[in-house]
């Protein structure tokens, strides 16, 4: 018999609206077909089948992942892998900058990142698969394409599933939330992202209810829980601890602890932050004169990281989000230069602090844009070929990596899946993605299915 | 059943159960010409060639594009023999082809060595190049229906005995009559491979006890097979009683899955769970006396009888239409979404529900609507599903949705993968919503809404050839310079029409047991097939004999034996959450939940520019114009599409924060007068913990929770935050965010 090794099944339809609400992810599932996993049902592979729950493994290299996320596909173009020589059509409006390392460009609103790209890698030859904004975030985040059979966890998820929390942390956090498709998928709701809503860039900035009220005693508490702990003895007896019952639990114990902390709440402060630090991570203000918010985001995404947070997802949309169909110069002249100075500020704190060598900097997106700028000034949605970065937790340095054909439309050398760019930081994690956990109904699953960790970007 | 072998271009002729064949073409009859549609096409399914990862995306791959999955077979014949003439197909020298060259992988290929060239598909490749690759017209038959062959097996069954594997024969009927086995051509999946496996040639293997699917599909169909693995263990069912129907047919699947259903549920549980779910409200203090002083032998009925007369249900039904029909509003825009029309919208659905009009009616009012969205609400259909500019495609495939809970999106580009949909289906479908027209009111915020009779059909996507409206699946009424909606309002709602009838009954059916028979209950589709057919069926069947009455229905599942199990699992059962043989834990939503904590502590919650007093339940348009942070952490519906899983229920930390530290509940408790009260009546604490247990949980606290609850209060017995304290607890815990 002969070996198919069918691809996945993906749906070039219907375009997706650009903004992401806590969309339904059902949906997805279903454009995503179940054709998808003939290689599932035929494939008999070794591995280590993971306990969901089981003991903890031992840390790699990089010790926290911090994920910057720019919903809506930006454009390789205008960012990362710009083609000054190409024709205006396909060059776009917008220049270049040359970068720390010679005869490297970026687009001119990253010149902050230019002057450190010695110290990050850009990944210019990731492949995806699917121009679909709700499915390839899905991919982007968990290392699968949607199936109707199963729901997969996002990167965060799988991390704090894996490591578990440190220094009463929550392991993974939203700043300010994660996209619908980052879900827990077949782990429980308990390895799920915290997310604190609310923008860092506000004055007033407090994340909700991590503190005591102030007429609260520590009396008083224990009392509460103690009263607690009474009623839940009831029921747990009653209902035999069934699954839906023990991620409530856990977040309750979590809870718990980050309020008995006050390390831990400072964490989610910006408290004591210097004037020195505010210009290092740059203060923008968009047209209507609020500020943006990316600076003071990435600024405490460095505080919950080095208090023992392991994962990290900021969502940056600039003023329009980055599914530019239209006017793609505008948004990134808006958009692109509050994100350039705080990124460019961050990768220096960080390295400043000695954290850059534990310390995974990403920069992701769910897709690339066209090669030739559209009719109505922007470009639309382009999975085959787009720019990734990575920064930190023992990647290369000064690494530009995969080449893109002469207009940003094919990888030309070194193509990178996705499920490769996801294993090279779980790699440098500590985690083997073809380790496999158990889902329910005892079905071990990858961590990340037909994925290998890119040896190049390692340093 | 004998294990098939068959070369790939013989037919069979089968004993299939349907009409015989007109035609039999017999396995023995000589090698015929390779068809390019029957024999060639096929191949490139089944090797996954023209699948979306590869040659099926929208623009193909390297340069070379196949139809997703096939639809398209005149122009997958151009682009293979004349898009670069002599390159893909070479006649004189078919097997250098490329084609051929690039499956085996003898030449660079993204994609692989997709077979050998010993293989069958590589002979049918090649012999058809060998013939001068000819097109086959469009006469040849087509398939018109797979079936799989047996289409149930239980293994471990007296009939299966000791086998752990059977061949499953797929079975394509040709629109010539013809049948033909395509075991070899057809792709395989299963819905849980630990209870049952299927091979590429269509053998399934038993894993652990269970009950799955498995599906074949074959050009644009999908079909499926039940497998159920019976557990090893000796099975004794128990004597229970059956209340209705329900039970019937229940007990039926679980006695044959081996599996004993729990206990029926004391009748605190019972109070509880039936108002939660009948009316969004915990019981207060007087039902929860009431209920338990009353001796009588059918005071359950008397309660859901109660229950079912209050307005209260039919805010729940109102609001939960309000979700998936999208009511959210925009004000100063010209799209009709404004406060004013929503609000006119969702007063005249909770008003439906209140008089209990029959929901085709209700149903059918809306999709034929016309007029001013102020003055004939129920025309804000076509205003609130399309949140903006009106999209013909994009409310067709709403409204399937909502009142089929099938989803054909996918078959705008292409034939559904995994239904049974395709792009014809579709464009049909579109054409009943492409003579709908807007137009802004005199008064700025009001829209009309009309058809336009002669307005052009959708056209389709392959050849822009003009689609008549057709129902899904059904006829084509004759709607020349009629409003097409009208006749498709009837069709959808006609007693006999499954797919609405079931879809309903199952949504239904999922709100009272936290899981529909179809899960989740707006994704119907061949591949997502009924966890209990014949339940579903006969709940359908009942719901239009009841002229659509949904509160006969709702009264017939909460009578059910089946509603009133029990939470708690025994050994058989625990692993179940599909046969309804427990009740099943349910996070209450957001709304309910706010609501229970107001009906408890006796506040009330102010919503912003909503009306005073109000309930969560009550917000027309949810929580969009409150902005209430308790509603949004517990998930409420953003109602920014259909999908009813806009409402999430998975608990997360900020909602454990917010419940422990959030001024929600350091709020209420502060304005409270129930603690207040009780100690002015000079209550002693265990009659004050009777109460509050009451309040919260419906039911009074055990002797042990009494002894430690003692502890805690001892000593400041007249102290209002000791009780404060107790309540915190009792709101902040498990069982009281929880229906079980």
């Amino acid at each position: 018999m002969s070996d198919f090794n069918a691809k996945p099944h993906v749906c070039g339809g219907p375009v997706v609206p650009s903004f992401f609400g806590r969309r339904s992810f059902v949906q997805a599932g279903v454009l995503g077909g179940l054709g998808l996993t003939m290689g599932d049902y035929f494939r008999l592979r070794a591995g280590i089948v993971r306990s969901p729950n089981g003991a903890k493994l031992p840390e790699g290299k990089a010790k926290s992942v911090i994920q910057i996320y720019f919903p809506g596909g930006v454009a390789q173009q205008e960012t990362w892998d710009p083609k000054p020589e190409a024709p205006i059509e396909f060059r776009g409006p917008l220049g270049v900058v040359k970068t720390k390392i010679p005869g490297v460009v970026f687009s001119e609103n990253l010149s902050r990142t230019a002057a450190i790209a010695d110290k990050i890698s850009v990944v210019r030859s990731i492949t995806g698969r699917i121009p679909d904004h709700a499915q390839a975030t899905y991919h982007m985040f968990t290392g699968y394409l949607p199936s109707p059979a199963i729901l997969h966890p996002c990167m965060g998820s799988v991390v704090s599933n894996q490591f578990g929390p440190k220094n009463n942390m929550p392991p993974f956090v939203g700043l300010p939330n994660v996209p619908a498709q980052a879900g827990t998928g077949y782990l429980s709701s308990k390895f799920g992202a915290f997310e604190l809503g609310g923008d860092p860039a506000q004055r007033d900035f407090r994340v909700r209810d991590i503190a005591m009220a102030k007429s609260m005693t520590d009396d008083r508490f224990a009392a509460r829980r103690s009263a607690r702990e009474a009623v839940e003895d009831h029921f747990r007896v009653l209902e035999k601890s069934p699954a839906e019952l023990d991620a409530m639990d856990d977040f309750y114990a979590q809870a718990y602890k980050l309020i008995n902390s006050p390390e831990a709440r400072k964490a989610f402060t910006l408290d004591g932050e210097t004037d020195a630090m505010t210009k290092l991570y740059g203060e923008y203000k968009r047209p209507n004169g609020q500020p943006f918010s990316i600076s003071r985001q990435l600024m405490l995404a460095r505080r919950l990281v080095e208090a023992g947070v392991r994962f990290v997802t900021v969502m940056y949309s600039g003023t329009q989000g980055w599914d530019n169909h239209t006017g793609i110069r505008e948004s990134m002249n808006q958009g692109l230069p509050a994100f350039d100075h705080a990124f460019a500020g961050l990768i220096t704190d960080l390295e400043q602090r000695g954290l850059l060598d534990t310390t995974i900097v990403m920069v992701t997106s769910e897709f690339g844009r066209t090669p030739k700028i559209n009719e109505t000034a922007g470009r639309d949605h382009w999975a085959r070929v787009y720019s990734q970065v990575l920064a930190g937790g023992g990647i290369t340095r000064g690494n530009i990596y995969g080449v893109t054909s002469a207009t940003a439309a094919e990888a030309d050398q070194n193509p990178v899946t996705v499920e490769d760019y996801l294993a090279t930081v779980y790699h440098q994690l500590g985690i083997n993605c073809e380790d496999r956990l158990m889902a329910p109904g005892d079905r071990p699953i990858d961590i990340v299915r037909g994925g290998k960790h890119v040896e190049s970007l390692i340093g | 059943m004998k294990r098939v072998s068959l070369a790939l271009i013989s037919f069979c002729s089968l004993a299939v159960a349907a009409a015989p064949p007109k035609t039999v073409r017999p396995v023995a009859e000589p090698p015929k010409p390779v068809s390019f549609r029957l024999d060639v096409m096929p191949v490139f399914f089944r090797a996954g060639c023209n699948s979306g990862g590869c040659h099926g995306a929208a623009s193909g791959k390297d340069g070379f594009h196949l139809s997703l999955f096939g639809y398209d077979p005149a122009g997958d014949y151009y682009r293979l023999t004349q898009q670069m003439v002599g390159r893909r197909i070479d006649v004189s020298e078919p097997a250098q082809s490329l084609l051929l060259k690039k499956a085996v992988g003898s030449v660079p290929h993204s994609g692989g060595e997709r077979f050998k060239p010993d293989s069958p598909y590589y002979k049918t490749l090649l012999r058809w190049i060998e013939a001068g690759a000819p097109d086959d017209s469009d006469s040849v038959p087509q398939v018109t229906g797979i079936s799989l062959v047996p289409d149930k097996v239980v293994f471990g069954s007296l009939e299966e005995k000791k086998a752990t594997s059977k061949p499953l024969q797929v079975v394509a009927k040709y629109s010539d009559g013809t049948t033909r086995v395509v075991n070899q051509l057809a792709l395989y999946v299963t819905n849980n491979k630990g209870t049952a496996d299927i091979n590429e040639n269509g053998v399934v293997t038993a894993g652990k006890s269970g009950d799955t699917f498995v599906f074949a599909r074959f050009a644009k169909y999908t079909t499926g097979a039940e497998i159920i693995v019976l557990p090893k263990e000796k099975f004794k069912w128990p004597k229970v009683v059956e209340n209705n129907y329900i039970d019937t047919i229940v007990d039926n699947k679980l006695k044959n899955l081996h599996i004993t259903p729990s206990e029926v549920c004391g009748d605190e549980e019972f109070l509880r769970r039936a108002t939660l779910d009948l009316t969004g409200l915990p019981p207060t203090p007087e039902e929860y006396a009431a209920f338990m002083a009353d001796k009588s032998e059918d005071k359950r009925t008397k309660l859901v009888d109660t229950l079912l007369a209050k307005d209260e249900f039919a805010d729940v039904w109102a609001t939960k239409w309000a979700e998936i029909l999208k009511i959210t509003t925009d004000n100063g825009n010209q799209f009709g979404t404004d406060r004013k029309a929503a609000f006119a919208y969702y007063d005249w659905i909770r008003e439906q529900m209140r008089k209990n009009v029959p929901v085709d009616k209700f149903v059918r009012a809306q999709l034929a609507s016309t007029g001013s969205t102020f003055d004939e609400p129920a025309s804000n259909l076509y205003t609130m599903l399309p949140q903006g500019q009106y999209d013909p495609k994009a409310v067709a495939q709403d409204i399937a949705q909502v009142f089929t809970g099938m989803r054909i999106q996918c078959a705008q580009c292409h034939n559904h993968p995994f239904d049974r949909w395709t792009q014809n289906d579709y464009y049909s479908f579109v054409s009943f919503f492409t003579g709908v027209k807007r137009k802004v009111g005199a008064e700025s915020r009001e829209m009309f809404v009309w058809d336009d009779p002669n307005a052009a059909p959708a056209k389709h996507l392959l050849d822009n050839r003009p689609m008549p409206a057709r129902f899904l699946g059904g006829d084509a009424p004759d709607v020349t310079g009629k409003d097409p909606r009208v006749a498709l309002a009837e069709w959808l709602t006609s007693k006999d029409n499954t797919m609405f009838r079931q879809n309903i009954a199952n949504r239904v059916w999922g709100h009272f047991m936290g899981r529909g028979i179809v899960e989740p209950v707006d994704d119907v589709r061949i591949s997502n097939p009924p966890s209990n057919r014949e339940l579903l069926e006969e709940l359908g069947k009942r719901l239009a004999g009841y002229d659509y009455d949904i509160k006969k229905l709702v009264r017939d599942i909460c009578l059910s034996r089946t509603y009133q199990l029990s939470s708690a699992p025994n050994a058989t059962n625990k692993d179940d959450d599909s046969q309804f043989s427990h009740a099943k834990l349910r996070r209450l939503r957001a709304d309910v939940l706010l609501d229970a904590i107001d009906t408890a502590t006796e506040t009330k919650t102010n919503f912003g520019s909503y009306p005073a007093g109000l309930r969560a339940m009550q917000l027309y348009e949810g929580t969009k114009r409150s902005g209430n942070y308790f509603l949004k952490t517990f998930g409420i519906s953003s109602r920014d599409s259909v999908n009813v899983s806009e409402t999430r229920l998975e608990p997360t930390l900020s909602q454990a924060l917010h419940l422990i530290n959030g001024d929600t509940l350091e709020g209420k408790l502060r304005n409270s007068p129930v603690v207040a009260d009780l100690l002015k009546e000079n209550k002693k604490p265990d009659e004050i913990f009777d109460a509050l247990y009451v309040r919260a949980l419906g039911r009074k606290p055990s002797a042990e929770e009494e002894q430690k609850l003692k502890v805690l209060v001892a000593g400041k017995e007249t102290d209002r935050k000791a009780y404060d304290d107790i309540f915190w607890a009792l709101l902040n815990s498990t069982e009281f965010s929880f229906n079980h």
